[in-house]
């Protein structure tokens, strides 16, 4: 009974829940503010710059957006398959970062979390300081890698297609030393028990990890694919290098609108419809997941 | 040979030497056992004994350091488990949370790629055997800790093993069930005429339920035997104070070897006779430990007849309904006996325990083994 009434007191009283949230609420503002400038913009006929704006509400940015027409004369400077492709390769990179993340965390937090090697410890530990190493420091070394490979071993016409899965690896393995660890972190909580009771039923290991880790670590799982989604989704800096200037996906497209003077030529409520795009599967995930993300973070499965 | 009873084959299970260290810890220590085919054995021992150890042993779950396992002539020490028909219940039941109770119990037979048929109509029938046919449609998180092990023991039950293994099934359940369940489990093992081996840390549960018994500690086996063995005639002060409730009472006393041999107890002389006299004068034993049964001792106010006799004050009296225990303090040491509960003693109370002299047992003061039995 006391365990009980000291888990059902609240972590704050009313008043300093108040002072948390509102300054919580504060903190946010310049995010808050400039995303909902963008949304409300890209369905707006003008920028909406301050609350004073005369709002008036359109989707002709959306249409103007997957036409094309993306100057502020209305010019067609992309065809809508260009523009479906974009948003294709933009699926296409971060589907293919998500998959290759699953199936490397999976095995090795599976390994790193069931079996007894040397150097575990010492592996462990690797993973933490490699995913404190950023993406951008290692570009150099692996645009090295994506050349003399390119050029060695393949040929012209297999180019663009090779620059693709070069991308969603190399962009995949900045995401996997943190999933592995969030994964090994799930795999923990399994009990051996279960795992057994699989080979005493007449299973592999193999068996046991399908039928009954995997089904219990599924929102380990789930964590591990949308981050590693959205990494690819929003990734730039690294589809910008590898993939050829002709493939695009929505953060280059987007980089490509505002840099080098192109900035002026540009209608802004179209390219804040683009912007909307980029984010949407980040919001979508955000308010479809909440729950789940929270409990990846506090590291639980539930029993 | 492989011997059969109904449509299930039943195996002996031999282990010859086996050893398991983790690390430099020695969990089970040159361990040789036979458990016979059909039977209801016990693996007894405290927490930490290396009885669960040794149930793994069996099932393939751990591999032996040393040593060797085998089911009738058929050597499985390197087999993995799922290559040793076995059934294995587990402490915690390790029921497949993300599956129905059908799909638990269905599970052994799926992975052998059984006819949907036939799991359905097994499935049915063992769960109505351990009346749980109507939770098929169940998670295990909705059940209670009683229905969750009948699921588990169905689970391991269903493909028919050659050896049924169970790893302190009732601890997770409540005292009253538990007694209840006991009985059926042991009615339901005679039945399937199924080699079982059963770890335990309840006495009372391997006296109740065990054929055979098999009292570990430290990772050896102290002794094994049937209840009445092992109860009656314990090879060493271990078994004998880690069975029965209370335990036997155990306590030393000086030897005088001056003629014949006589234990010298406050209160009376005891001098054994026969093997048990030669025994103590060749080893010239001048101190020996002496143990008793509480269910032994006679509360007596004088001496009278025959036996042995140790005097005594009475400490402090628990009545449990059936019978007391009443505790007395004998040359500063606590001696618990049970008595009827006419029994009309009263704390500070000056008087007599009577023991029979078959029933007084002796130990080594060293190796505190069982004069009688060495």
């Amino acid at each position: 009974m006391m365990a009980r009434t000291e888990l059902e007191e609240p972590l704050a009283t009313g008043m300093e829940a108040v002072l948390i949230v509102s300054l919580l609420l504060l903190a946010s503002i310049p995010l808050i503010l400039a995303y909902t400038t963008l949304i409300l913009t890209s369905f707006a006929d003008t920028i909406v710059s301050n609350p004073w704006v005369h709002f008036h509400f359109t989707i002709d940015n959306w249409i103007a957006f997957f036409r094309g027409e993306l100057s502020t004369t209305r010019a067609r400077i992309y065809t809508t398959s260009q523009i479906l492709w974009m948003i294709g390769n933009t699926i296409i990179v971060a589907a293919g970062v998500a998959l290759v993340v699953l199936a490397g965390s999976i095995t090795s937090a599976y390994a790193y979390s069931r079996m007894k090697y040397r150097w575990r410890m010492g592996a462990l530990k690797l993973l933490l300081l490699l995913h404190a190493f950023p993406g951008v420091a290692l570009i150099v070394g692996v645009y090295t890698l994506y050349y003399y490979t390119l050029v060695k071993y393949v040929s012209l016409q297999h180019r663009l297609l090779y620059s693709f899965v070069f991308v969603i690896f190399a962009r995949a393995s900045l995401e996997l030393p943190m999933s592995i660890w969030i994964l090994k972190g799930f795999f923990d909580r399994v009990p051996w028990e279960l795992e057994w009771a699989v080979i005493v039923d007449g299973g592999s290991r193999w068996t046991a990890l399908r039928h009954a880790m995997l089904p219990l670590v599924k929102p380990g799982i789930a964590a591990v694919a949308i981050f590693a989604f959205l990494a690819g989704w929003e990734d730039l800096i690294y589809v910008m290098v590898f993939l050829p200037p002709q493939a695009k996906t929505l953060a280059t497209f987007i980089e490509g609108q505002l840099a080098g003077g192109s900035l002026e030529s540009s209608y802004l409520p179209i390219l804040a419809a683009a912007g909307t795009l980029y984010l949407l599967p980040t919001i979508l995930f955000f308010v479809f997941t909440q729950r789940l993300l929270m409990e990846t973070m506090s590291g639980g499965v539930k029993g | 040979m492989e011997g059969s009873r109904g449509d299930s084959v039943v195996v002996t299970v031999t282990l010859v030497n086996v050893t398991k260290k983790f690390g430099s810890v020695v969990a089970v220590d040159n361990v040789s056992l036979e458990i016979p085919d059909g039977k209801f054995t016990a693996l007894l021992g405290p927490s930490g004994s290396g009885k669960t150890t040794l149930l793994y042993l069996i099932a393939g779950i751990y591999k032996p350091t040393r040593g060797k396992i085998l089911f009738d002539e058929r050597d499985v020490t390197k087999l993995k488990p799922n290559e040793r028909n076995i059934g294995l219940v587990f402490q915690n039941y390790a029921l497949y949370p993300h599956m129905k109770v059908f799909d638990n119990i269905a599970f052994p037979l799926r992975l052998a790629k059984k006819p949907k048929s036939y799991i359905e109509e097994r499935v049915k029938r063992i769960a109505r055997m351990l009346n749980i046919d109507h939770l098929l449609d169940r998670y295990p998180a909705q059940l209670s800790g009683g229905q969750q092990q009948r699921v588990a023991l169905a689970r391991a039950l269903v493909k028919e093993p050659a050896v049924l293994l169970l790893d302190e099934p009732l601890s997770n359940i409540d005292a009253i069930l538990r007694i209840r369940i006991r009985s059926e489990l042991k009615r339901l093992q005679r039945d399937l005429g199924i080699t079982t081996i059963y770890v335990t840390h309840d006495q009372s549960e391997a006296l109740a339920m065990a054929d055979k018994i098999v009292v570990i500690h430290n990772g050896r086996v102290q002794q094994e035997g049937t209840p009445h063995e092992v109860y009656r005639y314990p090879r060493n002060v271990f078994v004998a104070s880690f069975i029965g409730n209370p335990p036997t009472n155990i306590f030393r006393a000086s030897v005088d070897q001056s003629e014949a041999p006589c234990v010298l107890l406050p209160g009376s002389k005891y001098c054994p006779t026969g093997l048990l006299a030669k025994k103590l004068r060749e080893a010239r034993l001048r101190e020996v430990l002496v143990g008793f049964r509480p269910e032994d001792a006679e509360i007596r106010g004088e001496v009278s007849g025959d036996g042995v006799y140790l005097y005594g004050e009475v400490y402090t009296i628990e009545p449990l309904g059936r019978e007391n225990i009443i505790t007395l303090r004998i040359n500063g040491e606590l001696v618990k006996v049970t008595a009827p509960p006419s029994e009309t003693v009263r704390i500070g109370d000056k008087v007599y325990l009577r023991i029979p002299r078959d029933k007084i047992m002796l130990f080594h003061p060293k190796t505190e083994e069982n004069l009688a039995l060495i």
